[in-house]
């Protein structure tokens, strides 16, 4: 039958093949905070022994030593699902004027669909926004071959690139052919604080060269190989990026295609030219009207989705609808909510705070779970740490706020909870938060985190004392105590809600999936 | 298989092992020298919500989704999710599910259900024994290795019958 089986090939996912290329291009320095759906690419390339790989306290720190590494002159990579780049806005936006010096990689998953995310953000935007490059793989085979062209492009035109990855792709496998490892030379490293001091006066002029860079980047865009017409035997051509390229082939093998593989900056000639050829165009994308609202703007004219397939994923029979000119139909499925697991510590904790009806500020997390029935004891959900200071806030302004409590996770707190711990107390807040430490990061599969005492490979390391981080922010009681022990844990929620102070409980017990 | 794209669907609940079956189909789709696409769900998934995986090989495999209708082979582990998923299956494809019972009747682990009901598709796929055992091999700790191959061996031989 089809090609002859080779011993490099192997059965990888998205991330685990983005990961290998990685590798293959002398990758050195990974830093990434795990988010489903792009956990997988950090702990891929832990298993290399030549890869510097850290699980980072957040992504904005993530990025900071990733494109750190890069001005220091190797090749770096920071992954990230689309909410994580949100905590790492800062930093990327200045290190588009920065540049480095070895190739630096920003990777980010979108979650279309919302298989494990809070909202459903395209981060094409994102390119745009902070005028950076952007490769988009449209499948595991791809993944791995992009990774290692976005680091000779960060090289080349000195600047961070974007590659884009969705649940879809992160998360598909596909047999990939994995080649060896070549090692670029690394530069010197040298003082240069015109590039590397962003004070006013040396950003105007980096200004102007990410001006310049953008101009270079989208020669490069009209010549790519990733941005590739295929010629087909039908009248009608789809102009199409990601995965939805794959959707459209599946219902119209024999239309033409100019398949996008480098989304920004914007292919226009090519994207003229190809329109020129072919009768009917349709402009496929999952998510947002990136490339249509573009495509518009150059006076093309093509046929796009409805609006309402900006809303969740797309899929074969989704592109069918699209090109018939159909609105997308809401379809409610039966399947099985996710739920916490028996024996979860969490239901412990979450039966007392029922039992007392608080109202109870959420964060990310498996605790998260406990919006759902049969507990219902979940009252708001926005972004990592918001369990604090959302909390704080929401005492501020409610009414009656003494039966508001504030929840998050060992992982979340250590992520960004302490910041807003350390505002609580010197705004003079009071209040009770929990730490619910399970001591894991157990909704992305159970990873380390500094309050675990081990690494991304399960080496000792020093680990971060939560009772100690919590006094010294200033919180004026910190009790620890094991939610299975419900009486004695009742007793403190009672004592604690009672008082005029800001406590923390810190609710112990580990997760039932770690290993032991 | 429609332009020779041979297409499954495996479904079931968190913690029955329907993911290591997809998995271990997909190896052996590859040591078979076809063009493999296997999509999956993870994070909440794992939390006793669907697990759902589409498993496609052929010659050249674009969609890594299995459309609704399309399905020559469905596997489930789970009732609701037999019930849930069946629109997958194509007229006169091919339903795994009566599998199911007899497979929790004979075999006497109960974890080795989902290798029994892939020892049951094997002998519906073009791979030799070979590379269903490279694929075991690939996919399974080596502690659970042999026990697994002797099950698969024995659901392969009964759905010869």
């Amino acid at each position: 039958m089809a090609k002859q089986n080779k011993t490099n090939q192997l059965l990888l996912s998205g991330n685990e093949a983005l990961a290998y290329g990685a590798w293959e291009a002398g990758l050195k320095v990974a830093c990434a905070y795990p988010g489903t759906p792009s956990t997988e690419i950090l702990e891929t390339l832990a298993k290399f022994s030549e890869i510097d790989a850290q699980w980072s306290v957040n992504e904005k720190v993530a990025f900071e030593v990733a494109v750190g590494a890069a001005i220091g002159g190797v090749r770096s990579l920071f992954a990230c699902k689309h909410v994580g780049l949100n905590v790492a806005m800062d930093p990327l936006m200045t290190a588009s004027y920065t540049g480095v010096s070895g190739g630096f990689v920003v990777v980010v998953c979108d979650d279309p669909g919302m298989h494990s995310s809070q909202n459903e953000q395209d981060t094409r935007w994102v390119s745009i926004y902070s005028k950076l490059p952007m490769l988009e793989p449209s499948n595991p085979a791809e993944a791995r071959e992009f990774v290692k062209e976005a680091f000779k492009i960060s090289e080349k035109y000195d600047t961070p690139v974007l590659l884009r990855m969705t649940t879809r792709i992160s998360h598909t496998k596909e047999d990939v052919v994995i080649d060896e490892r070549v090692l670029p030379e690394q530069p010197e490293f040298t003082k240069n604080p015109a590039k590397y001091v962003m004070v006013p006066g040396h950003a105007y002029n980096r200004h102007i060269f990410v001006e310049k860079r953008l101009k270079e980047l989208k020669k490069l865009s009209e010549r790519t190989k990733f941005n590739k017409i295929e010629k087909g035997s039908g009248k009608i051509g789809f102009i199409t990026s990601s995965v939805a390229y794959h959707y459209a082939k599946e219902i119209f093998p024999d239309a033409s295609y100019l398949k996008i593989g480098m989304s920004y900056p914007f292919c226009d000639e090519k994207i003229k030219q190809f329109a020129k050829s072919v009768k009917k165009v349709y402009v496929i994308e999952e998510l947002d009207p990136f490339l249509e609202e573009h495509i518009k703007a150059l006076g093309v004219k093509f046929i796009a989705k409805d609006p309402s397939y900006q809303i969740g994923e797309l899929s074969p029979e989704l592109i069918d609808e699209i090109t018939k000119g159909k609105v997308k139909k809401e379809v409610r499925t039966a399947k099985r909510k996710p739920r916490m697991c028996p024996g979860c510590p969490h239901w412990f904790t979450f039966s007392t705070l029922k039992k007392n009806n608080f109202f109870v500020a959420g964060d990310i997390g498996c605790y998260t779970l406990a919006c759902l029935p049969p507990l219902e004891a979940l009252h708001s959900c926005l972004c990592m740490g918001a369990g604090v200071t959302f909390h704080e806030g929401l005492k501020r302004g409610a009414k009656d706020g003494s039966k508001i409590v504030g929840v998050l996770g060992d992982s979340t707190f250590v992520h960004s909870g302490i910041t807003g711990l350390i505002n609580a107390v010197y705004n003079k807040a009071k209040g009770v938060i929990f730490i619910l430490d399970n001591s894991t990061t157990a909704m992305t599969g159970g990873q380390q985190h500094p309050a675990t005492g081990l690494t991304i490979r399960n080496e000792l390391t020093k680990q971060l004392d939560l009772e100690a981080i919590c006094r010294a922010c200033g919180a004026d009681n910190v009790d620890v105590i094991d939610p299975t022990n419900r009486e004695e844990f009742e007793q403190i929620v009672q004592k604690r809600i009672n008082s005029d102070e800001l406590s923390v409980i810190i609710s112990r017990h580990p997760c039932k999936l770690l290993k032991r | 298989m429609k332009d020779g794209v041979c297409n499954i669907t495996f479904g079931g609940i968190g913690g029955q092992g329907t993911l290591t079956a997809s998995e271990v189909c997909g190896w052996a789709a590859m040591f078979a020298g076809f063009h493999v696409k296997k999509s999956e769900v993870h994070g909440m998934a794992q939390r006793g919500g669907s697990v759902e995986s589409h498993l496609r090989f052929g010659r050249k495999v674009f969609s890594p989704l299995v459309s609704s209708g399309q399905g020559d082979f469905l596997v489930c582990f789970h009732e609701e999710e037999h019930e849930r998923l069946k629109t997958f299956l194509k007229p006169g494809g091919v339903d795994l599910f009566e599998w199911l019972a007899k497979g929790q009747s004979e075999i006497k682990d109960p974890r080795h259900i989902n290798t029994y009901l892939v020892g049951v598709l094997s002998s519906y796929l073009p791979f030799d024994t070979d590379c269903w055992m490279k694929a075991l091999e690939k996919v399974l700790k080596k502690k659970i290795l042999e026990e697994n191959k002797q099950v698969f061996i024995e659901a392969r031989q009964a759905s010869k019958k």
